[in-house]
């Protein structure tokens, strides 16, 4: 695996570097340790406090690992429209897991997200990077059979 | 030798979420497959007929929708096309829903593979910017003023005027920050031109970056758009490589490029200034104005911000005269708007059309009736800080005026349709619940007042007939509107008053 130094060493060169070094970080580590903390605030020469200050507006960047598959169910109007709370809640109570929240085996992690521009098509779900349309509950179980 | 059928496929983020993908894994394994051509083309924008996979043979190109069909039955490509040929397959440039629309910026999603750059370029694409390198600047931006462009990202600022502001200033380094955070529910105009048109965006760009002095060029792409991002990111590559983007474009002594960054989940950072906070690399929060970004934007450049679908029009509009595009309307309202008709409504998806046409007639001509069957209840429009339309208000006009004068906006042209189960009380608290969760939280009506907003309606809804608790919603949005320095505390009042004024006794008794 690529060292962190290098990951984030690339993104130093360039205007408003930060964001992209977040996003390499949690792309390769699946969150921003305390670890990757230090390093950014150095190569970007930032105190620790004032990365995390940046990194801890943005829901995308998270300072614990999230599941082997995260699961986001779209809670915008348009898929309101088409009943997705009943949907959320179907899910939450299916993985026992509250919005935000990760399965004990680390399997699953469940989030809500405001739109996946599918709104025409909803209710919609995002499985990892795939969008689902339609969604109910059936067709997301059965596509995360399909992925293990 | 015959010409090889050609079967298209989209790729596309609506068509992909109902089967496209699989359809295509299966179609590209059939016996025999080698004798047609597979293209991966974009969506035609008619949603609810995805995924509609089309065959073209001698010339003629016809489609059929493929929802919910298993097609790992079929095992030579012979099974598919008698298959496709029974189900009736139709030329869905015939059908109303596209024929009726004016389709002026998305004249070419879906017709073929969107990074296919000769195609775009054979389809009338990169004409509008190898004429504009010969032009003088001020001529391009005098065009875009007369056509009376407003910006499509949500308030409507004229287009040309802002693009004068950053020509005017004398700076040896000027950004253009396209603004791709698309973050209204209800809309996806931005992602279909991303995803099904990419070249037209770039070409957009590099204009108005030609117009305006600009030699760097960010585009902030909202993290929730995969496809999009795999599709810029090969386009831009193919622009370079074919000399439109980088140094000395088309053998002109014009420079640009354009840098690709991702946002990270967050509603606000589709403001335009803290758009710029996240670019730079900080907390997404709200600066106050002036500076305009215009004047001192980007890293204390002079920034031109304009959205997606702004840049996109771009290209057509220098291609045809300016008043081809300011006759098309009047007033603010000129040009086309991509309307995008969702939520629960059988015939989903883009409509390109003049402003000058009534919710009614959006409904009727395009989408006809709910998904479930039921009466519709509520319309709204404009997505979280526009307004919720009753049943009744069909004549509404969907101009940028007749919307302003109910204290609406055409935002970015997001129309969500619920039926007569929606509870209308829920919707003004989600307005409330939506600011709480997304405000930058830099000024406290906006940041307390929306989760206290959140209470209220909590409490009306066991009580609807509080006078006390009226009153008090009623003063908190007056203080909300007054007193927050951008829109997003500014106007999430204005659903919850249009829930109030147009759906009685659904929140507040009267
Ligand atoms: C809370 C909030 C969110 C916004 N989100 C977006 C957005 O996602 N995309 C967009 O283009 N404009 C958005 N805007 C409007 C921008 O601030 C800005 O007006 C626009 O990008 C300018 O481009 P235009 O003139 O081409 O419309 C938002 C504004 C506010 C107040
Ligand atoms: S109104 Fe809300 S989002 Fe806008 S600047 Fe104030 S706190 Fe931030
Ligand atoms: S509102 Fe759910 S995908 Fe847009």
């Amino acid at each position: 695996m690529k060292k962190l130094k290098e990951t984030i060493k690339s993104f130093t060169e360039i205007e408003g570097g930060l964001m992209p070094a977040l996003h390499a970080v949690q792309e390769q580590e699946g969150h921003i340790s305390k670890n990757a903390i230090s390093e950014l605030a150095h190569a970007f020469n930032y105190s620790k406090a004032e990365v995390l200050d940046v990194l801890t507006y943005y829901d995308d960047f998270t300072l614990e690992p999230s599941g082997e598959h995260v699961i986001r169910v779209c809670g915008a109007e348009a898929c309101q429209s088409l009943k997705s709370k009943e949907l959320t809640d179907l899910l939450t109570d299916h993985f026992g897991l509250n919005l935000g929240e990760t399965t004990s085996d680390s399997k699953i992690t469940l989030k809500e997200v405001f739109c996946l521009g599918n709104c025409a098509l909803g209710p919609s779900v995002m499985i990892n990077q795939t969008v689902i349309g339609e969604a109910d509950k059936d067709k997301v179980l059965s596509f995360l059979d399909n992925i293990e | 030798m015959n010409t090889p059928i050609k079967i298209y496929i989209p790729n596309e983020t609506a068509s992909n979420s109902v089967g496209a993908i699989e359809a295509h894994r299966t179609i590209s394994r059939l016996k025999g497959i080698e004798e047609a051509r597979i293209i991966r083309n974009g969506s035609w924008g008619a949603f609810w007929l995805e995924p509609f996979i089309e065959v073209e043979k001698e010339g003629h190109r016809k489609g059929v929708c493929y929802k919910s069909v298993d097609l790992s039955t079929f095992n030579t490509i012979d099974d598919f096309l008698k298959d496709f040929e029974s189900r009736q397959p139709f030329d869905i440039r015939e059908i109303d829903f596209i024929k009726k629309q004016k389709r002026i910026v998305f004249s070419r999603i879906g017709m073929d593979d969107p990074l296919d750059i000769s195609f775009y370029q054979n389809s009338g694409g990169y004409s509008a910017l190898k004429n504009a390198l010969n032009l003088d600047q001020q001529t391009i931006i005098d065009k875009i003023k007369k056509s009376g462009l407003t910006g499509r990202g949500g308030a409507a600022f004229p287009t040309g005027i802002k693009m004068q502001t950053v020509s005017d200033q004398d700076n040896s380094l000027k950004y253009l920050a396209c603004n791709a955070d698309e973050g209204d529910g209800g809309t996806f105009s931005d992602r279909l031109i991303m995803e099904s048109d990419p070249f037209a965006l770039i070409e957009g760009m590099t204009i108005a970056a030609f117009a305006v002095g600009a030699s760097k060029g960010f585009i902030y792409l909202r993290s929730e758009y995969p496809l999009a991002k795999t599709y810029l990111t090969r386009a831009i590559e193919i622009a370079r490589k074919n000399n439109f983007l980088g140094k000395n474009i088309q053998s002109s002594d014009f420079d640009f490029d354009i840098d690709l960054r991702i946002g990270a989940g967050s509603y606000v950072c589709g403001e335009e200034t803290a758009m710029m906070e996240s670019i730079e690399g900080r907390r997404g929060l709200v600066r106050s104005k002036p500076p305009l970004p215009a004047i001192n934007g980007l890293f204390d450049r002079p920034t031109l911000i304009n959205n997606v679908v702004t840049l996109a029009t771009i290209p057509p509009l220098l291609n045809g005269s300016h008043s081809d595009f300011s006759d098309l309307g009047s007033g603010k309202s000129t040009g086309t708007m991509p309307f995008q008709l969702c939520g629960n409504i059988q015939q989903s998806g883009l409509v390109e059309t003049g402003f000058d046409i009534t919710i009614g007639e959006i409904i009727e001509n395009y989408g006809k009736g709910t998904k479930t069957g039921m009466p519709i209840h509520a319309i709204q429009i404009g997505g979280p800080l526009g307004i919720y339309l009753s049943s009744k208000m069909m004549s509404t006009k969907l101009t940028i005026e007749s919307l302003q004068t109910i204290k609406g906006s055409v935002g970015h042209g997001g129309i969500v349709i619920f039926d007569d189960t929606v509870d209308m009380s829920e919707q003004a608290k989600f307005a409330m619940e939506f600011c709480a969760k997304e405000s930058c939280g830099k000024c406290t009506p906006c940041r307390i007042g929306s989760i206290r907003g959140v209470e209220i309606i909590d409490r009306l809804q066991k009580n609807s007939s509080s006078k006390e608790d009226s009153i008090l919603l009623n003063e908190l949005c007056k203080t909300m509107e007054a007193t927050s320095l951008c829109a997003m505390g500014g106007m999430t009042p204005n659903p919850i008053y249009s829930i109030i004024n147009n759906f009685p006794n659904e929140l507040i008794d009267e």
